[in-house]
C-alpha cells in the first residue's frame, strides 16, 4: 500500500523500526530492556545532546525581568493607546485597565550588554550565555493552554510533550535511570498530560522525581521486604520466568518483561544514588544556594538536573511555583512585583549556579537550558473584578513573552525579536510555540520535520505544521 | 475472463463521456465539486475551458489526486481523450464517489470451498495461499483460560478449570463459551472495550476538570446494552439519537412505578450521556462560542472514529488529504449536533421527583447552619478589617472604597495603600497566594464548634437529592453553523446546513427542520452503511486476536490499513446484520472457530513466511491490559468484590501519587474498604490525573477515542508490581487465603506447581513474599 508514496514510505519504516526496537529481542537482555530508549543518531550534526528546562508555573512577567519597556514606564497610569490593538485576556478588559510601568531596575550586562532586570541578578551574570528570546507568543490565556502550548506545541491537552519526542527521537545515553524526568514543586495546573506522552508509547511520558519521600513512584522497597530477601524474590521470579520462556523462546516480549526487572532494580539501586547530594562539596552545595532556605528547594532540584544530566538523562524538567511552593507560583495577578520578588529570589541564584556549575564541568556545550513559562503578563493592571483584582498585579500574556536558552551550542549575550513598545504583542521576528520548538530539536541534532509519528492516519510532528522560521540559525549564529 | 470482457464491453456501450464521469466522480469530485477546493467545480467545466488542459497534465504527471499513486494509465487515457473530445457529459447531478474499498457497500463473499466452519475456510485458504500450517490446537486448560479472559477480563477459577479438564462431551468448549456469554462480567469486559472507544471519563479535564456526576449512568447503560445483548444497531442509534428516536414520558401521571418500556426509552435517552462526557474547556467559557465550538468537534470526531472508524479530524481544518472527506462535510455533521443540547433529566417517576421535592426544607436546614457558621467568620473579619481602616483617613478610605475599575490615577496609589495593610493583615491574598486565618473570640469559637456538630447532624438527616441523567435533548435556539478558517472558531465563512459527508450519503439528506440527529443515527445504524458493521465486526475481532483484520480500527480510511482478509471481513459483517447485530452471535461464531483455538506455540517456518501473523496460523499472546491486570489480581487474592454499577470508585492513593495532584479535594476517596476492591471498570476516571497504576500499562488517554491500545514493556511496570501499596497488600492478603505452595500455585495458576516450582518457591520463606513473585510472573500476566 505505501511503496508508491516515498514520503510514507520513510515514516513507516520508521515507526515499523521503533516499535520493532521497543519490542525486539537481540542477543543481549541488557539491550533489549533499554530499547525504547536505544541511542538513537540524530539528523545532523549537533552539539546539545540533552535539554533541561526551567518551567516557571504560573507565567513569569516578561517585562519585569528580560524585557526592559522604557516606554511603558513613561505611559504608567495611563489607557492604553488605541495604536497597540486590541486582543482578549482571561480577567481583565484592556480597555478599562490602566498601564503599569515596571518597578524593577534593568541594566545592561555582560559583554553584550543584553539587558535584565534586578530581579534576576545572579542570572544576568551570564548574560553572555543567554539567548533571550523576546518575541515568543501563542493563543492561550489559562494556565492549562499555555502550559500545554509550551509543553507540547498544542492548546489542547493529549499530544506528547516535548521531553517525549526528544526521548523518541534519541533515545536515552543512560541504562539505569529514566530517559525524561520530570522534578516539580507539588501538583502543576496543566497536570500529568504536561509531561505526558500523548499518542507516542507510554515509554516516553516524563518520570516525576519527587522532592519527598520515595524519589520515583514505587522505587522504595515495601516496608517488612529486606534488601537480601527481594534479591530472593527476583531470582526466583527469574528462574521462575525462564522454565515458562523456555517452550516459548521465540517471544522477545517475554525476555523484555524479565530484563525490566532487571532494570526496575537498577534503577532502585541508581536513583537514590543520583538524588543524594551528600558527595557534593560544599562549594557546589552553595554554589546552588542550599545553604538558603529561601533557595534550597530549587537549587536542590537545579543539582539534581545536573547530576543526572551527566549520568546520562536526556531531558530533565524542573518546576518552580506548583501547588507546594506557593499557592500562585508566578501568578501574579495581586502585588505581581512582590510575588515576582520572593518568586525570583527562590530561583535566581540557583539558576545561575546550575549556569555555572555546567559550564565549569564542560557540560554547557551539551546541555541546552531552556527557561519559560505558561506565558507572560500584562502591562496594564489585572483588572479582574470582584475577586481583588488590580492590587497592581498583572494578567496573562500569552500575545508577547520571552523565553531564553543557553548552552548546546547556543551563541549568548543576544537578544532575538522584539514585543511592541509597551511588551503587549510580540512584534519583530516573532516565534511562535512551532518555531521555539523546531529550534529546542534542531539544537539537538534534529529535524522538526522529519521527527515524526503516524497516528490517526497521518504523521504528527512536535511542531504541527509550522516551525518554519530560522530560529536554530539564530540560535546558533546570532 | 468472462467479467473482464463484459466490463470491456460496458464501458465500450456507454462511451468515452460515461467512463470518465464515472473516472472524475470517484478520484476529484469530492474535493473538485461541491467543496470546490482549489476554486474548481469540474461540475461546472464547459467545453473549451482552459483549465481542462490542466486536468489532463494533473492526471498524467500524477500530481492528483493526492496521497495515493494516481490514476491507472487506462484511466488516464480515458480523462486525456475525454478532455480531447471537448469534455462532454458534466453537469450539476454528479455526485462525488469512491473506489475506496471501506466505502462500497458489504458484499457477501462465497466462503471458501473446503470443511468445517465459514470463518476457518477463509483464514485456511490465505494459509495454503502463503504456503502457512497452523499450530496445534490449544490445550483444554490454555483454551479457557483465554476465552475466560476474552470474555470476563477474569480469570477461571481453579474449579472452572478442572471441571473443564473433566468434561469429556464434544460440546464442552461451546458450553463454556456459553457459560461465560451469560456472565454479567461479559458486559463488565466488552462495556469497558467500548468506553475506550467512546473516551469515556467522568470529569472534564484542564484546569478545573469539572466532575460529571451522571457519567457512571452512561457507564452502566454500555455494560447493561451488552450484558443484555442489545442490537448493536439499536446501541449505535440510541447513543446517537435515543432521545429523538425513543421519546418517554416517564410516568408524568404520577405513580410510584414505572413501566418497564419506559425504562428502556429511558435507557436510550441514557445512551446520549456518550456525547456529554467529552473534554471540557471550562476556562473557556469566559469566551461565549469557544466551548460550544469544541463540544461539536469532540461530538463529529468522537462520532466519525466510534462509530464509522473513520478520522473526521483532519477535515475540521482543511479537506482531508488523503479520504474523500471535506471541510464541508465536517462542518455538516456539527450541525446535525447544532440542534442538540446537554440537559439533566429525572430518571425517577413523577412521584418520587415530588418526593425530593417534599423533603427540601431539610436541605435549606443545612444552608442555614452553613450561613450561621459564615456569618461567625464574617463577623470577626470585619473586626479586622475596622482594625486596619482605622489606621486610614476618611479620603484615603474613599478612594479604596471606590470599585477597582472607576479609580482616578491618585485613588489608585491610595487604595493601594490601604490594600497593602489589609494584605499584612491577612485579609487579602499574599505575594505567595495565602490568607491568613482570622482569630476568633473565646466564646466565637464556642457557638462555631457548636454549629458545626448541629450542621453535621442535619446534614445526615437531610433527605436525597433528585436523581438526574445528563443526556442530550433539542436546544431551543439552533445556531448556525459556518465554515471556519483552519478551524479557528472565531472565523466565520458560508453558512452550512446539517448533512452526512457527501461521498458516503447515498442520497441521505438531512433536512433543517428534521429531528437531526435521528437522521444520522438510522443512517449510521444502517444496513446500507458500508462501515458501521464492519467496523464493528473488526473491534471485535481485534480485541479477540490483540490484531484486527484491519489493523487500525478507528481508520478504514487510505491511512489506515487494508484488511488482510477482506472477504471474512465481509462475511462477518454480513451474518452480524442478518444475525440482528447480535455481538453474542458474533462471539460464538468466532470463539467456536479453529482459528481461535490454535495454540500460541511458535512455528520456525511459518515465522520465515509471516513472522508478524497476519494469516493467525497460531494465536497471539496478549499480556493483560492495565485493568485486566489489577481485576485479575483481586480475583485470585479473592477480594474481589462483584457489585455492579454506581457512583465511580475512588481508588485509594498513596501519599506519593497524591504529591502531584493539583486540587487534593476533588479526590473524595471510597471510604468504604470493600468499595475499594471493585472491578476497575468501575473506578473513577479523572481526566487530569489519571490513576498512576493505570497508566503505567498503557490505559487510554482520554482525550479522544482509542480503538488499540499500546502494549509497552517498561521498567515502571516492574516496580508498580514489585513494590506498589496494591500489589502488596493483595499478596498479602493471597497468602493469608493459600495455605501452602500447591495451594498458591492452584490459586494464582490454576494448576499444581512442578516439582521444580516447589524447589524454587523454597527458596523463599515468607509466603507473603512468594505470594508477591506469582503475580509478577510472565504466567499470570500473559495469555497464551
Amino acid at each position: 500500500m505505501w511503496t508508491d508514496c516515498p514520503k510514507t514510505v520513510a515514516a513507516h519504516s520508521r515507526r515499523d523500526f521503533l516499535l520493532r526496537s521497543a519490542l525486539g529481542f537481540g542477543a543481549l537482555a541488557g539491550n533489549v530492556m533499554a530499547n525504547p530508549y536505544a541511542r538513537r543518531s540524530p539528523h545532523f550534526e549537533a552539539k546539545g545532546k540533552s535539554v533541561i528546562f526551567l518551567f516557571m508555573h504560573g507565567g513569569p512577567s516578561h517585562i519585569d525581568t528580560f524585557d526592559p519597556k522604557p516606554e511603558l514606564n513613561r505611559l504608567h497610569g495611563q489607557a492604553i493607546p488605541k495604536s497597540f490593538g486590541k486582543v482578549d485576556f482571561q480577567f481583565s478588559n484592556m480597555e478599562r485597565t490602566p498601564l503599569m510601568g515596571s518597578p524593577r531596575k534593568f541594566k545592561k550586562r555582560g559583554q553584550s550588554g543584553l539587558e535584565i532586570s534586578d530581579l534576576f541578578e545572579h542570572t544576568a551574570g551570564h548574560a553572555d550565555d543567554l539567548a533571550v528570546i523576546r518575541s515568543c507568543h501563542h493563543d492561550g490565556f489559562t494556565h492549562v493552554t499555555g502550559q500545554t502550548w509550551m509543553n507540547t506545541g498544542w492548546s489542547r491537552v493529549g499530544r506528547p510533550s516535548v521531553g517525549s519526542w526528544v526521548v523518541y527521537g534519541l533515545g536515552n545515553e543512560s541504562d539505569n535511570l529514566p530517559a525524561y524526568v520530570v522534578m516539580l514543586d507539588g501538583g502543576i495546573k496543566a497536570g500529568a498530560p504536561a509531561y505526558g506522552s500523548g499518542f507516542l508509547p507510554a515509554a516516553y511520558q516524563g518520570t516525576v522525581l519527587r522532592s519527598e519521600g520515595p524519589p520515583i513512584l514505587n522505587i522504595k522497597r515495601p516496608e517488612g521486604i529486606s534488601d537480601r530477601e527481594q534479591e530472593a524474590m527476583l531470582s526466583v521470579l527469574r528462574d521462575l520466568n525462564e522454565a515458562h520462556r523456555a517452550p516459548r523462546a521465540d517471544d522477545t516480549e517475554l525476555a523484555a518483561r524479565m530484563a525490566s526487572y532487571e532494570l526496575a532494580f537498577k534503577m532502585q539501586m541508581s536513583v537514590p544514588e543520583v538524588t543524594e547530594l551528600d558527595r557534593e562539596s560544599e562549594a557546589t552545595k552553595k554554589l546552588y544556594g542550599l545553604d538558603d532556605p529561601m533557595t534550597a528547594e530549587f537549587g536542590t532540584q537545579c543539582l539534581m538536573a545536573r547530576r543526572l544530566v551527566e549520568k546520562g538523562v536526556r531531558f530533565v524538567q524542573l518546576y518552580s511555583g506548583g501547588k507546594k511552593g506557593a499557592e500562585v507560583g508566578w501568578d501574579g495577578h495581586n502585588e505581581c512585583d512582590q510575588n515576582h520578588e520572593f518568586m525570583a529570589r527562590k530561583v535566581d541564584k540557583p539558576i545561575a549556579g546550575l549556569l555555572a556549575d555546567l559550564k565549569s564541568r564542560g557540560m554547557l556545550e551539551s546541555t541546552v537550558v531552556l527557561w519559560g513559562g505558561d506565558f507572560g503578563r500584562t502591562p496594564f493592571t489585572d483588572g479582574a473584578e470582584g475577586g481583588g483584582g488590580n492590587r497592581n498585579g498583572r494578567d496573562h500574556n500569552p500575545y508577547g513573552f520571552t523565553v531564553w536558552l543557553a548552552g548546546g551550542g547556543v551563541k549568548g549575550g543576544q537578544a532575538i525579536g522584539t514585543t511592541d513598545a509597551i511588551g503587549l504583542k510580540a512584534e519583530a521576528d516573532k516565534v511562535d510555540m512551532h518555531d521555539l520548538h523546531a529550534g529546542l530539536l534542531g539544537l539537538l541534532g534534529l529535524d522538526h520535520k522529519r521527527l515524526t509519528y503516524f497516528f490517526q492516519g497521518r504523521e504528527f510532528r512536535l511542531t504541527d505544521v509550522g516551525g518554519e522560521g530560522n530560529l536554530l540559525k539564530r540560535l546558533r549564529n546570532g | 475472463m468472462i467479467r473482464a470482457v463484459m466490463v470491456g464491453l460496458c464501458a465500450g456501450m456507454l462511451g468515452l463521456g460515461q467512463e470518465a464521469r464515472e473516472i472524475l466522480s470517484r478520484h476529484c469530485l469530492a474535493c473538485h465539486g461541491a467543496a470546490k477546493m482549489g476554486n474548481l467545480d469540474l461540475r461546472n467545466v464547459k467545453s473549451g475551458d482552459a483549465v481542462l488542459e490542466k486536468v489532463t497534465h494533473m492526471v498524467t504527471t500524477k500530481a492528483m489526486p493526492p496521497g495515493k499513486k494516481g490514476l491507472s494509465e487506462s484511466e488516464i487515457a480515458a480523462v486525456a481523450n475525454w478532455v480531447k473530445a471537448g469534455a462532454p457529459g458534466l453537469g450539476k447531478e454528479l455526485e462525488a464517489k469512491s473506489n475506496w474499498w471501506s466505502f462500497q457497500a458489504v458484499k457477501r463473499a462465497a466462503v471458501p470451498a473446503g470443511e468445517g466452519e465459514a470463518i476457518d475456510r477463509f483464514i485456511r485458504e490465505k494459509w495454503q495461499q502463503a504456503g502457512l500450517r497452523p499450530v496445534r490446537k490449544a490445550t483444554k486448560r490454555e483454551l479457557l483460560r483465554r476465552v475466560s479472559y476474552s470474555l470476563t477480563g477474569l480469570p477461571p477459577s481453579e474449579q472452572e478449570l478442572a471441571e473443564f479438564e473433566q468434561d469429556g462431551r464434544p460440546d464442552a468448549y461451546a458450553r463454556q463459551v456459553d457459560r461465560l456469554l451469560a456472565s454479567p462480567r461479559y458486559g463488565e469486559r466488552w462495556g469497558r472495550h467500548w468506553l475506550d472507544v467512546v473516551r469515556y471519563a467522568d470529569t472534564g479535564g484542564f484546569e478545573t476538570d469539572i466532575y460529571f456526576p451522571n457519567a457512571w449512568r452512561y457507564r452502566d447503560y454500555v455494560i447493561r446494552s451488552f450484558n443484555e445483548d442489545k442490537s448493536y444497531k439499536q446501541f449505535v442509534q440510541e447513543q446517537i439519537a435515543g432521545d429523538e428516536l425513543f421519546p418517554t414520558n416517564l410516568d408524568l401521571d404520577g405513580g410510584f412505578k414505572i413501566a418497564p418500556e419506559k425504562l428502556a426509552k429511558l435507557d436510550a435517552s441514557i445512551a446520549t450521556g456518550m456525547y456529554t462526557i467529552g473534554p471540557v474547556y471550562h476556562e473557556a467559557a469566559l469566551f461565549g462560542g469557544q466551548v460550544r465550538y469544541e463540544w461539536l468537534t469532540d461530538a463529529v470526531d468522537t462520532t466519525g472514529e466510534a462509530f464509522l472508524g473513520l478520522t473526521l479530524g483532519c477535515s475540521r481544518c482543511h479537506n482531508h488529504k488523503f479520504d474523500p472527506l471535506t471541510q464541508r462535510d465536517y462542518h455538516g455533521m456539527m450541525a446535525v449536533f447544532a440542534a442538540s443540547e446537554e440537559k439533566e433529566i429525572p430518571v425517577v417517576s413523577r412521584f418520587a421527583t415530588f418526593g425530593f421535592k417534599s423533603g427540601y426544607p431539610s436541605w435549606i436546614r443545612v444552608e442555614e447552619l452553613k450561613g450561621a457558621i459564615q456569618r461567625i467568620d464574617q463577623k470577626a473579619r470585619k473586626r479586622v478589617v475596622d482594625l486596619v481602616r482605622k489606621r486610614f483617613t476618611v479620603e484615603e478610605l474613599a478612594a479604596y472604597d471606590v470599585a477597582v475599575d472607576k479609580r482616578t490615577a491618585e485613588q489608585r496609589k491610595t487604595a493601594a495603600r490601604v490594600e497593602a495593610a489589609m494584605t499584612q493583615a491577612g485579609l487579602l491574598e499574599n505575594a505567595e497566594g495565602k490568607e491568613a486565618d482570622i482569630p476568633l473570640t473565646e466564646a466565637e469559637s464556642q457557638e462555631r464548634e457548636k454549629l458545626v456538630v448541629e450542621l453535621g447532624r442535619a446534614a445526615l438527616k437531610a433527605n436525597p437529592v433528585a436523581q438526574t441523567a445528563t443526556v442530550l435533548g433539542p436546544a431551543p435556539v439552533v445556531p448556525k453553523v459556518h465554515l471556519t478558517h483552519r478551524g479557528d472558531w472565531r472565523s466565520q465563512g458560508e453558512e452550512v446546513g446539517p448533512a452526512v459527508p457527501g461521498v458516503l450519503a447515498r442520497g441521505q439528506k438531512i433536512g433543517a427542520e428534521e429531528a437531526r440527529r435521528s437522521a444520522l443515527a438510522l443512517w449510521v445504524g444502517s444496513e446500507e452503511n458500508p462501515l458501521t458493521a464492519r467496523v464493528m465486526v473488526n473491534r471485535v475481532w481485534h480485541w479477540h486476536f490483540g490484531k484486527g483484520i484491519v489493523a487500525t480500527p478507528n481508520d478504514f480510511g487510505r491511512q489506515g490499513e487494508e484488511p488482510t482478509h477482506p472477504e471474512l471481513l465481509d462475511w462477518l459483517a454480513a451474518e452480524f446484520m442478518e444475525s440482528g447485530w447480535s455481538l453474542k452471535k458474533l462471539h460464538r461464531k468466532i470463539l467456536l472457530s479453529e482459528t481461535y483455538q490454535l495454540s500460541s506455540e511458535a512455528s520456525e517456518a511459518n515465522s520465515k513466511i509471516d513472522g508478524n501473523n497476519r494469516y493467525l496460523w497460531r494465536m497471539n499472546r496478549q499480556r493483560l491490559d492495565a485493568e485486566t491486570l489489577r481485576d485479575a489480581v483481586l480475583a485470585v487474592s479473592g477480594e474481589l468484590n462483584l457489585k455492579m454499577g454506581g457512583r465511580p470508585v475512588v481508588p485509594r492513593l498513596s501519599p506519593e501519587e497524591y504529591t502531584v495532584m493539583w486540587a487534593r479535594n476533588q479526590w473524595p476517596e471510597s471510604l468504604d474498604e470493600s468499595e475499594q476492591a471493585r472491578r476497575s471498570v468501575y473506578l473513577y476516571v479523572k481526566r487530569a490525573f489519571p490513576l498512576p497504576m493505570f497508566t503505567t500499562f498503557d490505559a487510554p488517554e482520554t482525550s479522544q477515542s482509542c480503538s488499540r491500545r499500546e502494549n509497552t514493556t517498561v521498567a515502571p511496570q516492574a516496580l508498580t508490581l514489585m513494590n506498589g501499596d496494591f500489589m502488596v497488600k493483595q499478596a498479602k492478603v493471597l497468602a493469608g487465603k493459600a495455605g501452602d505452595v500447591e495451594s498458591l500455585w492452584r490459586r494464582v495458576h490454576g494448576r499444581q506447581p512442578t516439582a521444580a516450582e516447589k524447589e524454587k518457591a523454597g527458596r523463599i520463606a515468607n509466603r507473603e513474599q512468594l505470594a508477591l513473585v506469582m503475580l509478577n510472573t510472565n504466567e499470570f500476566l500473559y495469555v497464551d
